[in-house]
């Protein structure tokens, strides 16, 4: 491979726009796609061992080194990686009218960032989930990794493609993948209605990528990157006309921001996203925490040039205030959940909503940032959360699990666990902190969004509460604990006690899990580092940010209360976390020892029926229900009726149609040779009728 | 006169070989007389290899088409040999096995082989024919033979039946396209139909001249079995044994679509507001003709329960749509937009496919004969589950069912399409729809045919259906509905084939008599086109 790498290293060194080159990164799709044609076929051959699991590891692991290998090669330069010609129509030789969609990669900055944490981490949680899923060898393993393998492949399309028909593509891909992975349970009726939501809801949003991708190429005559950055460095459209004040400037984003809310959970398409963590909890890690839901934030700060043609920044300032929103409305939702699974998921929909106000401010350095963090400690606490629920045997509950990390065996979790809480809540100096600064930090700097900054400020406040609220109740305090209801071991027995779950034994994870959550605990740690290369950048992945198209100039005019914003933050934001922190300390580990309920349960009938409100999500579901649904329920009851009566009725009569001809018809054909001459020679003065009358 | 020897000597092959056939036929030795079927092939690929090599002429109104024409009346006609194994003399070899003497005057064997071969004769014929007699000639020569090879198919009374019905049918058809041919040469003063072309281009058709080609087109139309000519098709298919039905579904037809072109090629594609189409009498008879085939073959067909009588309707139903591509002509040439060679490449598909359905029906019997004589399957219940009871045959059935009801990417479809486009691009928008709707109907009685064989529970009686000892016969089908897979990658040299067999004659035998004509007449172009092409 590396013979395959450096005659493009001579290629690396002239430094141009987009150059041709790195061919060898086409491997980093081949690896996931072939693991998952293997496991596909480990399926049908009836396998029943861990093998899926060690092919998906080994190829993941494969294109992770590859992606290493190309970082390292590529440096910040982009490259156009030629797979094979895939899709060329052309209906004439002026702008506009070829179609070009190769199956190309695009190499630059972002991409590499985006790649290496999406197969870095996906090998991890690969190696994780061949101890988690191990309940299921046999076919259902098999399944899972082939989708697994599948999804990363997906990714792989949709990160690095050199055009927007492939991100499309892996947009849908990856959108395949994450439905079959959270209906993986088709026989519980919940997954599969979560499966179902989340595919039409994401159907909504892909309508809005697929009217961007549209409106590209009737704009600018092509799907693919390099020209189509070239013309937005212009400024100019395909036919060569300014597009600054265009209808397309304006809205082309605004398009392409409704896709990313919808794959990325923003408020209003962000339902889906809960009711996804009916999946394996490997699935909830990878697909609906790290990576996938990332795809949004890429797709805008992919197409952030487009975002800055518009000298008014409308959509930026949609896609700001659609992450403000969702940021707190998921905190508070998940303020109040009791799934630790779920408050995990709502946690993610909050920080995505971080992400996207960090976009919308224009410092795509730091959402990327949050990105990268996120996907280390939100791993983290996912994979932590799924080892309780292994070893409670579906048990989420926290009012029914404590003291989880000073159980024996259960060590590490609680440490990883640990790790992950503090970035989550922002503590100081932890890679949470830092990201999650740059982002606060800048909506005071950028004008106008001050407001927008303090929402964000109490979301954070808000976060770090609930996040250790899931601490505090499961992790620490006293060991008590009631098994799920997925324990089936010891059913001849329990029916003689009273209390089924004395004779139930966690069983703490084993080696695979635990080595994961060690490392992932220590990347989470490490990613901190990365904002201390390259300083003047914003960090390391502000560096590789700062040499892509997303990169954006982040303005430095507002003031923080008359304070530098970027200096004030960095103690404003320990001060919220410390809050956040400390009520929750308070509420929910103090004086649990001593009494039956936790504090925060005593101060419940305090504030009335809000946090009844909160615990069921503020009822947008039902809303969605009542504004959406049932309307279309009744309108479908009503075409249905119109279908089966007029319709059918008109499809049946053209069907009976023909056979009432042929019942006329057939007595003609009676046999009788005299019959037949004469209709042959009535048909013999039919055509001499004809002639004189046309004549 | 010499030099038109050279262009049908497959025909000169063909006569020879009857000749012998005639005579080894009467054999008292077993193997001589069964050397038949052996010589005639042979005959027949002899003619098909010397087709190929045929001469370029100008004496013929479409010089591309005899090569095309015979080469494809040549191999279809060695499939339909091998089909025709063991239908005649069932019974006397039967007795002769059984120890009886061979008595020559009772045998029909000679008869029936050369009669078919005289029939290809007929057919090949009528791709050269340059004269209106020789048309004339050349398609009772593909006919007559017919009527004794029904009557003589079986030994049962329903075959004398049907072979009395189609005659005496058949000599009205052949009055009437006669009586035809007579007004023209009574408008035009000749029977050269190069000369009829040109006397028409300067003069006008009027309105004799019209009424000739009127009632030539009807008469013929008997051949292709279009309405209103087409009443005896289900009668004499279902008369006549199942080999000599598909006989009857190609051969004549074949003969009446070649005499269509030529006729058709007569009048000139120049008569209509944009100089392509035909003058508005012949260009209506025809419409409504295609339209009525179409229609009335496809509903009728919808009742029966006789396979073999629902193939008959369904030929009938072929037939229109093929007349589609005559309506519309040769548009610009280009293959998209070429009626007529939209129309011979359907004859090709229609050939191998409506064969492989006819000719698995010929491949199983069942052996409860009232005098322990074989007979063949011809209900729909006859033939359900045989995918499973018959795996070869059922799914040759299916193939070619799906064929002939146009499923893509079979061989049907193919043909259908290219009718589809021509008739798009030159304009006859309602005729295509009711193609289309047709196509709809037809499938209803196609897919009964597929379901059946594929899906159903195999028919209690046809425990005793068994596959007929005539290898050929299989040989026959398989071939033939392999082809509409087999043929699917040379679709495209196919079509270029069929374009080139339209093309117009060189233009110097017109420049000579009319200059205008020639200018103006559209065919000139397809000439270039094809060349290009090449």
């Amino acid at each position: 491979m590396l013979e395959a790498i450096s005659p493009m290293l001579t290629l690396a060194a002239a430094d141009a726009g987009a150059q041709e080159g790195l061919r060898a990164s086409l491997l980093v799709l081949v690896f996931p796609l072939l693991a998952s044609i293997a496991c596909g076929l480990c399926a049908v051959f009836g396998v029943k061992s861990k093998l899926p699991a060690w092919i998906t590891v080994g190829a993941l692991a494969a294109s992770f080194v590859v992606t290493l290998m190309i970082w390292g090669q590529a440096g910040h330069n982009t490259f156009i990686a030629h797979g094979y010609e895939w899709i060329t129509l052309a209906w004439g030789d002026g702008p506009g009218q070829q179609l070009v969609a190769n199956l190309s990669l695009y190499i630059d900055s972002l991409t590499l960032l985006w790649m290496l944490f999406v197969t870095g981490l996906a090998t991890l949680i690969a190696l994780y989930a061949s101890e988690y899923m191990s309940h299921d060898v046999g076919p259902g393993y098999c399944r899972f990794f082939a989708y697994f393998s599948l999804f990363v492949f997906s990714m792989a399309c949709l990160v690095m493609g050199d055009n927007l028909l492939l991100l499309y593509l892996g947009w849908e891909g990856v959108g395949l993948c994450s439905y079959l992975l959270i209906g993986y349970f088709y026989t519980k009726p919940s997954a599969v209605a979560a499966a179902k939501k989340a595919f039409i809801v994401n159907r909504i949003g892909d309508l809005g990528l697929a009217l961007g991708i549209f409106s590209v190429f009737v704009t600018f005559g092509t799907v693919e990157f390099a020209p189509l950055f070239e013309m937005l460095r212009e400024g100019v459209d395909g036919a060569g006309a300014p597009l600054a004040g265009s209808w397309q400037a304006t809205w082309i984003p605004v398009f392409f921001m409704i896709g990313a809310f919808g794959k990325s959970a923003q408020f209003p398409l962000y339902v889906w996203l809960p009711d996804a963590m009916e999946g394996p909890t490997p699935v909830s890690a990878l697909i609906h925490a790290a990576t996938m839901v990332t795809a949004g934030v890429y797709l805008i700060a992919r197409m952030m040039p487009l975002y800055l043609l518009d000298g008014t920044h409308f959509a930026l300032a949609l896609v700001a205030w659609g992450g403000g929103i969702t940021a707190l409305l998921a905190a508070t939702i998940g303020m109040a959940q009791f799934d630790i699974k779920r408050i995990m998921a709502y946690s993610t929909v909050s920080q995505l909503g971080f992400m996207f106000a960090g976009l919308g401010v224009l410092t795509s350095a730091g959402a990327a940032f949050h990105v990268f963090t996120h996907a280390f400690f939100k791993a983290t606490l996912f994979l932590c959360c799924g080892a309780v629920m292994h070893g409670f045997a579906g048990q989420l509950d926290l009012r029914k699990l404590s003291g989880v990390g000073f159980m024996k065996g259960w060590g590490i979790v609680g440490i990883a666990m640990f790790i992950g809480c503090l970035n989550l809540a922002g503590f100081p100096f932890t890679a949470g902190y830092f990201s999650k600064d740059m982002i606060l930090a800048q909506t005071f700097a950028t004008p106008g969004y001050a407001m927008l900054g303090w929402v964000l400020l109490l979301t954070a406040g808000i976060t770090a509460y609930y996040t250790f609220r899931v601490f505090f109740r499961v992790f620490v305090g006293p060991k008590l604990y009631e098994p799920g209801d997925e324990h089936h071991g010891d059913d001849n027995h329990s029916h003689d006690h009273d209390h089924a779950h004395e004779d139930f034994h966690p069983h703490p994870p084993g080696w695979a899990i635990n080595s994961v959550l060690a490392l992932l605990a220590v990347l989470s740690i490490a990613a901190a580092a990365t904002y201390f290369i390259n300083k003047p950048d914003h960090g390391w992945v502000g560096s590789m940010v700062h040499n892509s198209t997303a990169d954006v100039t982040s303005p430095h005019e507002g003031t923080f209360l008359g304070m530098d914003p970027h200096k004030a933050m960095y103690y404003v934001s320990a001060i919220v976390g410390f809050i956040g922190i400390a009520i929750a300390f308070m509420l929910h580990y103090v004086g649990r020892r001593t009494s039956e309920k936790a504090n925060a349960d005593k101060l419940l009938p305090a504030v009335g029926p809000v946090a009844t409100w909160a615990q069921g999500k503020w009822y947008i579901d039902e809303l969605y229900d009542a504004v959406i649904r049932q309307p279309l329920l009744v309108l479908s009851h009503v075409f249905h009726i119109v279908d089966k009566l007029l319709v059918d009725g008109l499809v049946n009569l053209f069907g009976r149609l023909p056979t009432m001809t042929a019942r006329a018809l057939r007595p003609s054909q009676n046999g009788v040779l005299q019959s037949y001459a004469a209709g042959m020679a009535a048909g013999l003065v039919f055509v001499l009728l004809v002639v004189w009358a046309l004549l | 006169m010499i030099e038109k020897l050279a262009l049908i000597q497959p025909e000169i092959v063909l006569f020879i070989t009857t000749c012998v056939v005639m005579v080894i036929g009467l054999s008292r030795t077993y193997s001589v007389r069964k050397a038949c079927a052996t010589v005639s092939g042979v005959g027949i690929a002899i003619a098909g290899v010397l087709a190929i090599f045929t001469p370029q002429t100008d004496s013929a109104l479409l010089p591309g088409l005899i090569p095309y024409a015979k080469t494809l009346v040549a191999g279809v006609g060695l499939l339909l040999l091998l089909l025709l194994s063991g239908v005649i003399d069932r019974d006397l070899e039967l007795r002769v096995t059984r120890g009886e003497a061979f008595e020559p005057a009772r045998a029909n064997r000679g008869e029936f082989y050369s009669f078919f071969l005289f029939s290809l004769t007929g057919v090949m014929l009528c791709a050269t024919a340059d004269d209106l007699i020789w048309l004339f000639l050349a398609l009772e020569l593909a006919s007559l033979p017919t009527y004794v090879m029904v009557a003589i198919s079986t030994p049962r009374l329903r075959s004398q039946e049907a072979a009395v019905k189609y005659f005496f049918l058949g000599a009205f058809g052949a009055a009437t396209f006669l009586y035809g041919f007579a007004l023209i040469y009574g408008a035009t003063g000749t029977t050269y139909l190069s000369e009829i072309r040109d006397i028409i281009g300067t003069d006008g058709l009027g309105a004799i001249g019209t009424a000739g080609f009127a009632l030539a087109l009807l008469g013929i139309a008997f051949k292709i079995a279009a309405v209103p000519m087409h009443f005896y098709t289900p009668d004499v298919y279902e008369g006549a044994a199942t080999p000599v039905a598909a006989y009857l579904a190609f051969a004549p037809k074949a003969a009446g679509f070649l005499a269509f072109l030529l006729l058709t090629s007569t009048i000139g594609w120049t008569w209509g507001a944009n100089g392509d189409a035909l003058p508005d009498a012949i260009r209506v008879i025809l419409w409504i003709m295609a339209a009525l085939t179409m229609t009335i073959g496809n509903v009728l067909a919808l009742l029966q329960t006789s396979v073999k009588r629902m193939l008959a309707y369904s030929s009938v139903a072929h037939s229109g749509y093929m007349l589609v591509g005559i309506v519309v002509g040769p548009g610009d040439g280009s293959f998209w937009q070429n009626g007529l060679s939209a129309m011979l490449f359907y004859l090709l598909c229609y050939g191998f496919m409506n064969m492989g359905a006819f000719a698995v029906l010929a491949c199983v019997e069942r052996m409860t004969g009232p005098d322990g004589e074989p007979i063949e399957l011809e209900t729909l219940d006859d033939i359900r589950g045989l995918c499973h009871t018959h795996p070869v045959m059922g799914w040759s059935m299916v193939l070619s069912a799906l064929s002939l009801l146009g499923l893509p990417p079979l061989l049907g479809f193919m043909g259908k399409l290219l009718l589809v486009t021509a008739g798009l691009s030159g304009g006859e928008y309602l005729l295509v729809v009711v193609l289309l709707l047709n196509s709809a109907v037809a499938a209803f009685y196609y897919l009964r045919i597929v379901a059946g064989a594929m899906f159903e529970a195999p028919d209690a009686r046809a425990g005793d259906g068994v596959l007929t000892t005539h290898r050929g016969r299989m040989i026959a089908a398989v071939a033939s509905a392999a082809s509409v897979v087999v043929l699917l990658p040379f679709v495209g040299p196919l079509v270029r084939a069929s374009q080139r067999a339209v093309a117009l004659q060189p233009t110097t035998a017109i420049v000579t008599m009319s200059e205008e004509v020639s200018d103006a007449s559209p065919l000139v172009r397809v000439d270039d086109d094809v060349t290009q092409d090449r």
